[in-house]
């Protein structure tokens, strides 16, 4: 297990306790804390005498960042499978049980997700999924298999539900320095999601496994209730007002097209193929911000189904319906 | 109740090209009973090379559908079976699986239907919607050639668990009875002492040709020196992928090594003729060719992902690494590297032996007909594979 801190003191005695409860216990766990100056290393010093398994904690120099933070303790982990932690959640006592039972069913398994719940800063369940909170239930329940075209469309997963197999983790490693953008940063547990799909095969575990937490600090946010409504009425002023993400879009394609370039050194030419589609597709939004494209251009683009078929896809056809027009 | 008459199967594909789906549907239709079974065969949609397979005895049709809903072919089809009164259809391929369950569906045949499933691509479409799941539940006996798809039937798809068998594929061996073996390392310009590999399967991603690549580039220069690798299948079936390999090759310089053959019709041949088999796909619900290879005499380096590999994998005649992990496969090629010509060929005679005594297709056509006698209630002795590993998925 990996589990990367930042000033976590607050939440991480219950994630740890939660580790020490599991029913497979963790064959160790690799710590690697950026730069806190809370009692995040105090409590994992104090942690690891009791903890059951291996505890190997290391400080960064310099503060990294969570993507890169998390580079560094993917390369430090010596499992078969490695699951990543986040300080702030709570894992169920049968997450790993029914993580390493994925594993060991399937071979070519690359990677596992799941669901998780809700939970207030409290440890109190909301009563909502975080599938479901972020609108990819749907899709990720009819089909428990996640291809690369999927992951390099939108991100469908958040690493602390995600535990990956040895050889996604070396050919993801080492993170490209493109993935730090920003105006548009492509965060570990996606790019882990983008190569473990082109390796081998993705499945995503409906039940929920932890619980996720709500709160206002963390780095992956969630639409929960009225927030919801309002973020999308941010999103489509946002991107109906004209505002440019053509910078967005190029920042995307260019690091979806490191990950193109690394599927196709590791002769996964199929799904360099699918990535690079979506590559030329951010390229052509791209083009629509900067009014460089026609509404035929936008039609044909959509006809061929590369915005997808999903409530995001309608969006984002519209937004560029909008954005098409007023160029016209 | 007394059967007065032989039990009339109808075999039925989508196709008689070269696939395992199509090689076990022939096989079947060849090796059922003949005291108990008048057998016919049926390809949907096209003819193929497989065709000259069929034993001389077996009626066929090519149908030549266009889609499910191809009424005019489908009514040729339920007169065709009305007329030879076929007691059980047994079909490969979900496109023809859906044929035949609508064909009964409209009330056009009565046949008892047997579906064998062999679909390939559970690894990325697990899906099971109600045009799939309805015929699937439709069946009266779903035999999975790999415990996975089993697993999804009965949890996906909602198939009744009764009605869910595990059988494993088997091979003909009397195809590898007497071959003469071709002259492979002549053919390839192989020194004597080479480890001559063949790697029998059409250039496609499934079959992960790139994987063999890495693990080669990963041997020192005196290792790749001693080995040399045939392969063996269609490099026009994905052009993409085919220049792909051509320019890994090219550039991980292994090109001294591996020689891509192309497509070939003396597979059993070919086999007879190298030291070791590979089969290096990254999914697969076989791959049959392992049986092959077995049958052949060679021992194999597969990789773990279908149910044979899964059952071969202990019997100490070839290797089975995890898939897509070059490290691994290098490692099993130094092993193999390390074997005397004369253990190599003991491990070979005892594959064969191996394979005579668990994956006969004569075997394997018993246990489906004990299924044909259970489904039409003649008091079948159905037997299934020991059910498996990955029914806990």
């Amino acid at each position: 297990m990996v589990l990367c801190t930042w000033n976590g003191a607050r939440w991480l005695p219950s994630l740890l306790a939660s580790l020490r409860d599991q029913q497979r216990p963790p064959d160790e766990l690799i710590v690697q804390d950026d730069c806190s100056d809370d009692a995040t290393v105090d409590l994992v010093d104090a942690f690891a005498p009791g903890a059951g398994f291996p505890v190997r904690l290391e400080r960064n120099r310099v503060r990294l960042g969570s993507t890169q933070n998390f580079g560094v303790a993917l390369a430090r982990a010596r499992g078969e499978v490695v699951a990543l932690a986040d300080q702030d959640d709570l894992w169920y006592p049968a997450k790993l049980a029914r993580v390493a039972e994925e594993f060991a069913a399937d071979p070519t398994v690359t990677m596992v997700f799941s669901d998780a719940d809700l939970i207030a800063e409290d440890d109190r369940r909301l009563g909502q999924r975080l599938w479901s909170t972020r609108m990819v239930g749907r899709g990720l329940n009819s089909n428990s298999v996640v291809t690369v075209r999927d992951f390099a469309r939108r991100p469908l997963t958040t690493g602390c539900t995600m535990a990956v197999r040895r050889r996604a983790i070396e050919a993801a490693l080492p993170l490209p320095r493109q993935l730090d953008h920003p105006e548009a940063p492509l965060r570990h547990d996606r790019w882990l999601s983008l190569v473990a799909a082109s390796v081998g095969t993705v499945r995503a575990v409906p039940d929920p496994l932890l619980g996720f937490r709500v709160h206002a600090t963390q780095e992956t946010g969630v639409l929960v209730d009225g927030e919801r409504g309002r973020a999308f009425v941010r999103a489509a002023r946002h991107l109906a007002g004209g505002r440019s993400t053509s910078e967005e879009h190029e920042v995307r394609a260019v690091q979806l097209e490191v990950a193109a370039d690394r599927a196709d050194a590791l002769g996964d030419f199929e799904s360099a193929r699918a990535v690079r589609e979506v590559v030329a597709h951010h390229r052509h939004r791209a083009a629509v911000s900067r009014g460089q494209t026609s509404l035929v251009a936008v039609a044909a683009e959509a006809r061929h189904g590369r915005y997808g078929t999903d409530h995001f896809a309608l969006a984002a056809v519209a937004a560029d319906v909008v954005r098409a027009t007023r160029r016209g | 109740m007394t059967r007065l008459h032989r039990i009339r199967v109808l075999m039925c594909t989508d196709s008689l090209a070269v696939g395992g789906a199509e090689r076990v549907a022939v096989d079947l239709a060849n090796t059922l009973d003949r005291d108990r079974h008048d057998v016919t065969f049926c390809a949907t949609r096209a003819g193929g090379p497989l065709g000259a397979l069929l034993s001389a005895d077996v009626e066929a049709l090519v149908l030549g559908r266009a889609a499910t809903w191809d009424l005019p072919k489908l009514v040729r089809f339920a007169g065709w079976v009305r007329e030879r009164e076929i007691d059980i259809i047994h079909t490969h391929g979900r496109g023809t699986m859906r044929f035949v369950t609508l064909a009964r569906a409209l009330g056009r045949i009565r046949s008892r239907h047997v579906f064998h499933d062999h679909y390939n691509w559970l690894h990325v479409d697990r899906r099971a919607g109600p045009a799939l799941a309805r015929p699937l539940q439709a069946v009266d006996a779903y035999l999975g050639v790999d415990s996975r798809l089993c697993a999804w039937a009965r949890d996906t798809a909602g198939v009744d668990p009764g009605r869910i068998h595990l059988v494993r594929s088997g091979v003909d061996l009397t195809r590898f009875a007497s071959v003469r073996p071709t002259d492979l390392r002549r053919e390839i310009g192989a020194a004597d002492d080479a480890v001559l590999l063949v790697m029998v399967g059409n250039l496609r991603p499934q079959k992960d040709h790139p994987t063999l690549f890495r693990a080669l580039h990963l041997l020192t220069p005196e290792e790749r020196d001693r080995i040399r690798v045939a392969v063996i299948g269609s490099t026009s079936v994905d052009p993409d992928y085919h220049a792909g390999c051509v320019a890994m090759i090219d550039r991980l310089e292994v090109g001294d090594v591996v020689h891509l053959l192309g497509s070939r019709d003396d597979a059993p041949a070919l086999i007879a003729g190298a030291d070791a088999g590979l089969a290096t796909s990254k999914n697969e619900t076989g791959p049959l060719v392992v049986l092959e290879y077995m049958a052949g005499g060679l021992p194999f380096l597969a990789t773990d992902t279908g149910e044979i590999a899964h059952a071969v994998r202990d019997l100490g005649v070839g290797w089975v690494t995890p898939p897509r992990d070059a490290g691994a496969l290098a490692a099993a090629l130094r092993e193999l590297l390390a074997l005397s010509p004369e253990a190599r060929r003991r491990m070979g005679r005892r594959a064969r032996a191996e394979v005579a005594a668990h994956f006969d297709q004569r075997d394997v056509t018993r246990r489906v007909e004990g299924h044909y006698r259970a489904v039409l209630g003649l008091g079948g002795d159905v037997e299934g594979d020991s059910q498996p590993r990955a029914l806990a998925l």
